[in-house]
């Protein structure tokens, strides 16, 4: 954190929230079903998987997100796209910076998205033309459809926001670090109002193939009981599509328009492992959990809860356990550890908006939901894991873990409403 | 086929393709020729993917620079027709 003292160091709060997930298009139902363990992956239905190795994700359930889009007066146009604009109108909405279904004003908010995919459906249409009529057949569109900023760019035309408008693309940390920009924006006087967040849709041919030919996917048939975290039987993490959007505002200037302020974000740490493309780091992993902590000026004892990154791959969870052990010591015998990726799938770049958005419901509710298919926990694992009931938890700052291929850490302390 | 039918065709295969290539929801059930390019949420930009498919549906090729002008879905009838269509 810088200490010039000429740098502004402003709050920074959270003043709206936004998600499309496997498990809904609302938060409220979306946290209920948090709360009663249930899974949204299951058979996949917008691909054929009958050549692929694994047949299971967690999908958007059909018709939510198309109504939601025609409520907008829009169509589809890439599903990245289509659920962050549906994502970024909750939030919008929520915050109370836009009214209604639009036109709308311009507004002086920023737009940072992570993504770890882009447009990807926009890609597979744009290869299938390629390779069936040529390269001199492209669509006159291809280039701003496949851009990977479409995401934040349909944004900000979507809703007039007039502040920076970028994406940032570092796998399944991307959301994570648009978030934590974001922070960091506001924070220093860069900005008053970021929507933040991420998205990712790959339930293509192209995409998911690629994904069924790397290892990391569970193997296990039955689609609920195919992803468990820190569970010794774990075999790979299921994918899942999604999005999720968050308004973050500097607080004082939150307080003065009459936002109800929902969280704030105390603190920030990132990293790079510089050591393998695919394979975690517990250095890297440490060092980034250990600036976040430094970064919002608290003792790892003061941590009431760690969401962690928690794929439910082999080396993920067990690398993931070291780091934390390693930054909380003995601390880590009380506090609770859970992973929303049982529930959500693994949605890559957007996983740290969605389940930011769920540590904010636990902040808020007082409560973790369960980890689900914890049955037989890896002594690898050595946390205090949730296990199959939901449980109360103290007020205070939660963690949020994301890392990413490419070795990219990235950590957010997210801490109840305070005036 | 009359020239009244031949617009009724053309105009329904546009309004075909733009239900699948347009990024807005315009009301279709008010969609005619006297409909503006606007409306359907059309611009410089995405107006050349509407020429794309034109050619891909239709087989008629339309100059960008014939199209960009034109104010009504009445006005690209009229140039497919004179083209043949």
């Amino acid at each position: 954190m810088p200490t010039d003292s000429s740098i502004p160091n402003q709050r920074v709060a959270v003043t709206g929230m936004g998600i499309v997930s496997a498990l809904g298009i609302d938060e409220d139902s979306v946290w209920s079903q948090l709360l009663e363990g249930k899974s949204g992956i299951d058979q996949l239905q917008s691909l054929d998987t009958s050549k692929l190795k694994v047949s299971i994700g967690a999908e958007v359930p059909p018709g939510l997100l198309e109504d939601a889009l025609k409520t907008l007066g829009r169509r589809s146009v890439d599903r990245a796209l289509d659920m962050a604009v549906v994502a970024s109108a909750q939030a919008l909405l929520q915050a109370k910076l836009i009214s209604g279904d639009g036109p709308f004003d311009d507004k002086d908010v920023s737009v940072i998205l992570g993504t770890g995919t882009g447009s990807a459906q926009s890609y597979n249409q744009a290869y299938n033309i390629l390779f069936e009529k040529g390269s001199h057949n492209l669509r006159p569109t291809t280039v701003p459809r496949c851009m990977y900023n479409a995401i934040s760019a349909g944004i900000s035309l979507q809703f007039r926001l007039t502040g920076a408008n970028y994406v940032i693309v570092s796998a399944c940390t991307s959301a994570t670090n648009a978030i934590g920009t974001a922070f960091r924006m506001i924070r220093h006087g860069y900005a008053d109002r970021v929507l933040c967040g991420g998205a990712d849709g790959f339930f293509d041919p192209f995409s998911f193939g690629a994904w069924n030919n790397i290892g990391a996917l569970s193997r296990i048939e039955d689609p609920k009981k195919a992803c468990r975290p820190f569970a010794e039987d774990r075999q790979g993490t299921v994918l899942g599509e999604g999005a999720g959007a968050i308004v973050l505002e500097a607080y004082d200037k939150a307080i003065d328009r009459g936002a109800a302020i929902r969280a704030e974000i105390l603190g920030y740490g990132e990293s790079s492992d510089a050591a393998h493309i695919t394979k975690p780091s517990s250095k890297g992993q440490a060092k980034a959990m250990q600036q976040a902590l430094k970064d919002a000026c608290i003792d790892p004892s003061e941590i009431a809860l760690i969401n962690a990154h928690g794929t439910a791959t082999p080396g993920n969870d067990s690398c993931e356990s070291e780091s934390i052990r390693r930054i909380f010591g003995h601390h880590a015998d009380r506090i609770p550890v859970v992973a929303n990726k049982s529930y959500f799938g693994h949605t890559l770049g957007a996983s740290g908006a969605l389940e930011t958005i769920a540590s904010v419901k636990m902040i808020e509710n007082r409560k973790a939901p369960p980890n689900l298919n914890l049955e037989n926990p890896d002594p690898a694992c050595d946390l205090n894991l949730v296990k199959s009931e939901p449980i109360s938890i103290d007020i205070g700052p939660i963690m949020k873990n994301s890392f990413g291929f490419g070795g990219g850490n990235g950590v957010l302390i997210i801490n109840p409403s305070k005036v | 086929m009359t020239d009244t039918s031949k617009q009724e065709t053309i105009l329904g295969q546009l309004r075909g393709i733009l239900e699948e290539s347009s990024s807005v929801e315009p009301d279709w059930d008010s969609f005619c020729p006297q409909s503006t390019i606007e409306s359907l949420g059309l611009d410089s930009l995405t107006i050349l993917d509407l020429l794309y498919d034109i050619e891909e549906d239709i087989g008629i090729h339309l100059e960008a620079k014939e199209v960009l002008n034109v104010s009504t879905v009445g006005e690209i009838i009229d140039m497919l027709v004179a083209k043949g269509a």
